[in-house]
């Protein structure tokens, strides 16, 4: 067990909307550590939540519709939870920032690139404006944008996708932050600039020893970048582990299933996809969420959410009932 | 194997309008000389990044953008010398199959409309014989028939997309363009039609060109790769050769840009510099040499031709020269 506390750590969080007279959970008590200066991801796809926890930890959940129904979320110690919007908007930018997936339309149009990335350093640094335009060029030089001296008076529209994800890292990474969420950063870009955004995100982390939250749905990604892993499904955690033992050593159902769905770099064998869809999160099926479509779904399985197991070393944990002889999670 | 489509020299230059009364034109070469064979019963994947002119190349493939100049060779006839009549009976042959499950089914239409509307319209089917044609195929792909009369709102990406290939199938094609048909899926879901596609294809021995970005999923399904940039094709080979032996740099590095999903596999490649270039406005001589780490003086000038290096396997680069 580490002794030292982890940098975020998120107790039984359950985020859900209300729209009309139904109640979507879309978040449903899930338990996540982000070591020190680690790249964890979390995989799942799409409408398993993961957006959406993301953006419970800097609370940028518009309420109403939603709500946090229980849970903590614990950032160095404190519950980002229960500050007030003053002191949040202290740490969004600051000590936690984020990366979305559209570069394109993240980005405001009419401002210079200069000036969105200076924005971030004078709202959370007391600098004058010549100071944070000389930061700014640092940063610009860090993202490796060729000529900063030009780019930073340019506007959104004159930068190609990857250099305009470039900016959007440079204004997360601007303050310095110990906790950089990116949500899906490359799914918009071609394959060579994906290739390229990764490794500077993975330089940056490298040289400040920032923690990484990486969304993505793309396990090639997880296991080139990431150190640690968390699946979900329809809101739910169901296994989570370090990333050789998560694609040496699949346990879940779901898992297993997401990897035999994927062609092999040197096998030519048919895919085995998963069967059926992923259920609409206001009616999802009892028990197991996973249980319609699981192979090895067990009477069982249909009636109880499964608990969470781990392995003796805590290194593995999985929510399954195939693995219930385990130790109960002892988190 | 002979072959069922040939394209020769295709070009498309969109012309781009500029200045005072449109005096100045210039032109985007989406898709600048292109020559591509395809086999009968050919699995052919294109790959290429947005924008170097896959799309447009597919759909000029079938008629559906008018080229600048070239030939489309269908069966042995020119399907661009073709007035309207002859070309609607030939239609049925080609059919594309599009990449947004979501924009492509008219809302409006019941999934038995969407399915059996080419085939009234092409007299492969009436009235009366209507619905079980539709059942037929739909249970092809996987549809219940309890599906036909609901909407495509009432649909989930797999299934709307699993309606497209049943709409493209209703004709029995030869030749099938499939745009990116699964990259707006999830992964578990994209198997399922990848598993589709390829079953259709053994059992009915359809021409398929398959364009994507994924290069997983067309080494998974293809028999022979092209890979294109800036609307070039800049290598074709087998698939098998071209994931072992990539002869064009640009080649080589989508391969190593790839994410392999084995841990073990550490990418110590160092990745391709640079954006792709406006097509607008495209680099001298070999379109890649500005992000091509082994490009030479000539590659700046002079525009590479291409090289046979194997039988079915050719190169456009001056290393191999």
């Amino acid at each position: 067990m580490p002794t030292i506390p982890p940098l975020l750590h998120i107790e039984n969080l359950t985020t859900s909307f209300q729209s009309n007279d139904t109640v979507v959970q879309a978040v449903r008590g899930i338990n996540l550590r982000v070591n020190h200066a680690e790249i964890l991801a979390i995989v799942g796809e799409s409408g398993c939540g993961k957006s959406v926890t993301a953006l419970s930890i800097l609370r940028l959940i518009s309420m109403p519709p939603g709500r946090f129904d229980s849970g903590k979320i614990k950032f160095n110690n404190h519950d980002l939870l229960s500050l007030s919007e003053a002191d949040m908007q202290k740490v969004r930018g600051n000590d936690i920032s984020m990366i979305f997936q559209e570069p394109m339309t993240s980005l405001n149009p009419i401002f210079t690139i200069g000036d969105q990335i200076g924005e971030a350093i004078i709202q959370h640094q007391s600098t004058t404006g010549a100071e944070a335009r000389k930061q700014t060029l640092e940063l610009l030089y860090k993202v490796s944008i060729p000529s900063p001296e030009i780019r930073i008076d340019q506007y959104p529209h004159e930068l190609s996708g990857g250099m305009k994800q470039r900016v959007m890292i440079a204004i997360a990474i601007a303050c310095r932050p110990t906790l950089l969420i990116a949500d899906e950063p490359t799914t918009a870009l071609d394959v060579t600039i994906q290739d390229q955004i990764l490794n500077l995100l993975s330089s940056l982390k490298e040289d400040s020893e920032m923690s990484i939250l990486l969304i993505t749905h793309n396990l090639g990604i997880v296991a080139q970048f990431a150190d640690r892993v968390t699946v979900m499904y329809s809101g739910k955690i169901v296994e989570e582990a370090t990333v050789d033992s998560l694609f040496e050593n699949p346990m879940h159902p779901y898992t297993r299933g997401l990897l035999n769905s994927l062609p092999k770099d040197d096998n030519e064998s048919k895919l085995e996809p998963i069967s059926g869809a992923v259920p609409h999160p206001a009616f999802l099926p009892k028990g197991c969420a996973f249980h319609p479509r699981c192979k090895d779904a067990m009477p069982r399985c249909q009636q109880q959410p499964p608990l969470t197991s781990a392995t003796k070393e805590n290194t593995h944990k999985v929510a399954c009932w195939l693995y219930e002889e385990w130790v109960e999670d002892p988190q | 194997m002979t072959t069922l489509i040939s394209i020769r020299s295709l070009k498309k230059y969109f012309p781009i309008h500029e200045g005072f009364l449109s005096r100045n034109t210039k032109s985007v070469k989406a898709v600048d000389g292109v020559s591509l064979d395809i086999a009968h019963g050919e699995i052919l994947g294109l790959v290429g990044e947005s924008g170097c002119g896959k799309t447009t190349l597919g759909r000029m493939s079938i008629n559906l953008i008018k080229p600048t100049s070239g030939e489309v060779i269908f069966d042995g006839v020119n399907i661009l010398k073709l007035d309207n009549p002859s070309l609607k009976t030939l239609r049925p042959k080609m059919q594309i199959i599009f990449q947004d499950p979501f924009g492509s089914l008219n809302p409006r239409f019941t999934v038995e409309r969407i399915i059996g509307e080419a085939m009234i319209v092409h007299g492969l089917a009436d009235r009366l014989n209507l619905k079980s044609k539709v059942a037929e195929i739909m249970q092809k792909v996987g549809l219940p028939n309890s599906f036909m009369n609901r909407y495509p709102h009432e649909f989930s990406g797999g299934q709307r997309q699993r309606i497209g290939i049943a709409r493209a199938l209703s004709l029995n094609p030869r030749y099938l363009v499939c745009d990116e048909p699964v990259s707006a899926l999830d992964v578990s879901i994209q198997a399922q039609i990848i598993n589709l596609l390829q079953e259709l294809q053994e059992k009915e021995s359809i021409s398929i060109l398959f364009i994507s970005h994924d290069l997983n999923v067309v080494k998974h399904l293809s028999h022979r790769t092209a890979v294109m940039y800036l609307g070039q094709i800049v290598e074709t080979a087998p698939t098998k050769v071209l994931n072992k032996n990539a002869a064009h740099p640009y080649t080589r590095a989508l391969l190593a840009a790839k994410p392999s999903t084995n841990p073990k596999k550490s990418s110590d490649h160092v990745p391709l510099s640079g954006d792709v270039p406006s097509p607008l406005n495209p680099p001298a001589g070999c379109h890649f040499h500005t992000r091509c780490p082994e490009a030479t003086d000539r590659c700046k000038t002079e525009r590479p031709t291409t090289f046979q290096l194997e039988e079915r396997h050719t190169v456009q680069c001056h290393l191999y020269n």
